[in-house]
């Protein structure tokens, strides 16, 4: 039991809150359904921390602008959904090659285009790993309810400053507008983590080399190290690499988080863990597998759910191991099937049946249809 | 009036567009036969005795390899 | 190097990848002198996006966040307002400020943010071999108008007056003096100062739209055809002569944007400690 203020509040208003505690000082938004509130919660609180909200003119300008934020020393974020989430990819893809921590917020709503504005959707899966352009990595965090909101975006926070990259909290409607329960601890229980800043002298500072961690110090700007960060390929003092030199930071940026997983990839299971029938879900969906998961204890049926907390770098050895003993196993999403394909790739043993409940424009999937699915497909 | 010690060509950085000659109010350079590091041909400095350290070659060269060294008054430079 | 370059110089960087006898090198020196004047090399917080005159600050020895295309304005608002007393300067050219980045000049112009958008104005896009902008003149055979362009060109000036700059100059890269003069007025000025440069391409204008790819020639051509014009009223006349007006066009003093929303949020905080809450 955690200790703490508990509050009910909105998932939006969870992550804005965790945001604020974790030490965000720069928000920048624009108005985007199921995002809004978001940016909405930042401009009200912002000010009181002395802290500063901007409503941008695109969402260009606000993912763009934290990541400046970023370099000049100030923990940023932005908040939207998929519309705009297109719209950052390349300022993501900026981020990560100036490896500026800062966290984007996805609350996923129905697509393509324009979409369901006020309907939940799960579409995004991939483009939030590969949305940008190129070569690269980063971090995908799975909230499921208004606590996870709160968790997850902590988490955010501090992975953004440890590996120094943008970290997406990749929601949904549901997520976002869901109203319950959250305990807020007391900040003295919370670890929060800082960027590294050089300790060596601005002569000896090369800018883009890394420590044995696989991340460089970061400096703030008019601190006096007086570095050029540029959004090309670079070489370690941040001109444009060669060929060899672009190799090296482009596979360094990636393996600085990917060789590093086993500090933050999270997978939980729900349910009789020995079970033969596996659900894999993520986001609000993990909310209706483990309602159906009850029903089925309750009809004498042994399930679990697996829920993917961290989808991205995808945690395949977490997962394996989650789905261990699993004969069959169901993929439930919010899309025509995305993690579906991880899932494949990741469990290779043809005699284990793997097969996808989809349901997509806005329609929830019910628990009861989880246990219908089971029984129709069998 | 200021004359010029000399005018120094960074030859490093040199890259021939010869906008000193262009600006140079006073014939102070010639096209030259000497490349640079990165090939090109160079300027001359064909008539010191003209310059009159207006500094306009030294601010207006896009690579800022001029350097215009002024005489120091009545004392001969090393 | 000359003394200046030897003094902020990012050296490792040498040479200048400009071409011989582009503008941009003359653009570098004429800011360092300012810079070397006003002795604010340590607070300066240069950006820039895509493009040839977005390498410019690159060489100086300062802090530069250079972005994506189009985007050195956002990147520049999020380092004044992670620390205001930053002497945010952005470098932008008329395809990357005034085409993809059009929006975010507008937007910061509005805002009267505190910081100089120096857009260096080739009249064409020749980092990517000298394609038309919205800057280029009207007839112009281009890499992608080979038949003569169409289009009436922007005035990137009188947009960023009607935007809401608050200093706006055009100059060209012959006038040096001018140049550090007005880049220090702008630093100095409070609010969203504005200049734009009008600065020979002689590889690309140069051979595709001027005739020449001689340095010297399109130094010349910058000379005959931008008029230097001390009063801004008379811009139009040397407008309708078919030449560039050069000068100081506007310099007004509003209330800037990043001063006036931290005194606004710390009112509202003040009140909102003194009812003892913080909602």
């Amino acid at each position: 039991m955690k200790k703490g203020r508990i509050k009910v509040m909105l998932g939006n208003e969870a992550c804005a809150e965790a945001a604020l505690l974790a030490g965000c000082r720069f928000f920048a938004g624009y108005p985007i359904t199921p995002a809004t509130e978001i940016l909405e919660v930042m401009s009200r609180r912002l000010p009181l921390v002395d802290g500063l909200c901007l409503q941008m003119e695109d969402e260009i300008a606000a993912v763009v602008s934290i990541v400046g934020a970023s370099w000049g020393g100030t923990k940023s974020m932005t908040a939207t959904s998929g519309p705009g989430f297109c719209l950052m990819q390349e300022g993501i893809g900026l981020a990560v090659a100036v490896e500026a921590p800062c966290v984007i917020v996805n609350v996923q709503r129905g697509g393509p285009a324009s979409g369901q504005s006020t309907s939940t959707a799960q579409g995004d899966f991939y483009q939030a790993r590969y949305g940008s352009n190129g070569d690269y990595s980063l971090i995908v965090l799975c909230p499921s309810t208004a606590q996870e909101m709160f968790d997850h975006t902590i988490k955010a926070f501090n992975l953004s400053e440890r590996f120094r990259t943008p970290v997406i909290i990749l929601s949904d409607e549901v997520v976002g507008h869901i109203r319950e329960k959250v305990t807020i601890p007391d900040a003295d229980e919370l670890t929060f983590v800082q960027r590294k800043r050089p300790t060596v002298s601005i002569e000896e500072f090369i800018p883009f080399k890394a420590d044995a961690d696989g991340v460089p110090p970061m400096p703030d700007f008019n601190t006096g190290y007086k570095i050029p960060v540029i959004s090309q390929a670079k070489s370690l003092n941040g001109n444009r690499g060669n060929a060899k030199e672009a190799d090296e930071n482009i596979r360094r940026i990636v393996s600085k988080i990917e060789d590093h997983m086993d500090e933050f990839a999270e997978v939980l299971t729900y349910g009789d863990e020995k079970a033969e029938t596996a659900f894999v879900t993520f986001g609000s969906v993990c909310r209706a597998a483990r309602s159906a998961v009850d029903m089925g204890r309750e009809k004498g049926l042994a399930l679990r759910s697996v829920e993917v907390k961290t989808v991205w770098p995808f945690p395949d050895d977490l997962v394996r191991r989650a789905l261990a003993g699993a004969k069959r196993i169901v993929v439930a999403e919010m899309n025509l099937g995305m993690i579906q394909r991880e899932i494949e790739r990741v469990i290779r043993q043809p005699e284990i049946r793997i097969e996808l409940f989809s349901k997509i424009a806005g329609i929830y999937p019910q628990p009861q249809e989880f246990l219908r699915f089971l029984e129709e497909k069998r | 009036m200021k004359s010029a010690e000399r005018i120094e060509i960074d030859r490093r950085y040199c890259k021939g567009c010869l906008l000193c000659q262009y600006v140079c109010k006073f014939e102070v350079f010639e096209p030259g036969q000497e490349r640079s590091a990165l090939d090109y041909r160079m300027p001359r400095v064909a008539k010191i005795e003209n310059c009159r350290v207006c500094g306009l070659c030294e601010t207006q060269c896009p690579d800022m390899v001029l350097t215009v060294v002024a005489k120091t008054e009545g004392k001969e430079n090393p | 190097m000359n003394p200046l370059g030897e003094k902020y110089l990012r050296k490792p960087f040498l040479p200048f990848l400009f071409c011989p006898g582009c503008g941009d090198g003359m653009i570098v020196q004429s800011f360092l002198q300012a810079v070397d004047d006003l002795g604010i090399i340590d607070d300066l917080a240069m950006t820039a996006g895509i493009g040839c005159s977005a390498w410019i600050p690159v060489y100086m020895h300062a802090d530069v966040l250079k972005v994506l295309h189009g985007r050195a304005i956002p990147a520049a608002i999020g380092l004044k307002a992670s620390r205001p007393s930053r002497k945010v300067v952005v470098f932008t050219g008329d395809g990357d400020g005034l085409a993809i980045g059009g929006l975010h000049l507008l937007h910061a112009a509005r805002r009267n943010i505190d910081m100089t958008v120096v857009i260096v104005n080739n009249q064409i896009y020749a980092m990517t071999g000298g394609q038309v902008a919205p800057s280029t003149g009207v007839g112009s055979r281009t890499q992608t108008t080979p038949y003569g362009n169409l289009e009436k060109p922007l005035d990137g000036c009188k947009i960023a007056v009607a935007a809401g700059a608050t200093m706006v100059s055009r100059w060209s890269t012959v006038h040096t003096k001018q140049l550090t003069r007005t880049f220090k007025k702008a630093i100095n000025h409070k609010g969203f100062s504005f200049i734009e440069i009008i600065s020979q391409c002689p590889v690309q204008t140069g051979r595709y739209i001027l005739g020449s790819g001689s340095p010297q020639f399109n130094l010349q051509w910058l000379k005959d055809n931008c008029v230097a014009a001390k009063d801004p009223s008379r811009w139009g006349e040397v407008e309708a002569e078919g030449k560039i007006p050069v000068g100081d066009l506007l310099q007004i003093e509003k209330p800037e944007f990043m001063e006036e929303v931290r005194r606004m949020n710390r009112k509202v905080k003040d009140e909102a400690e003194a009812k003892g809450g913080d909602r």
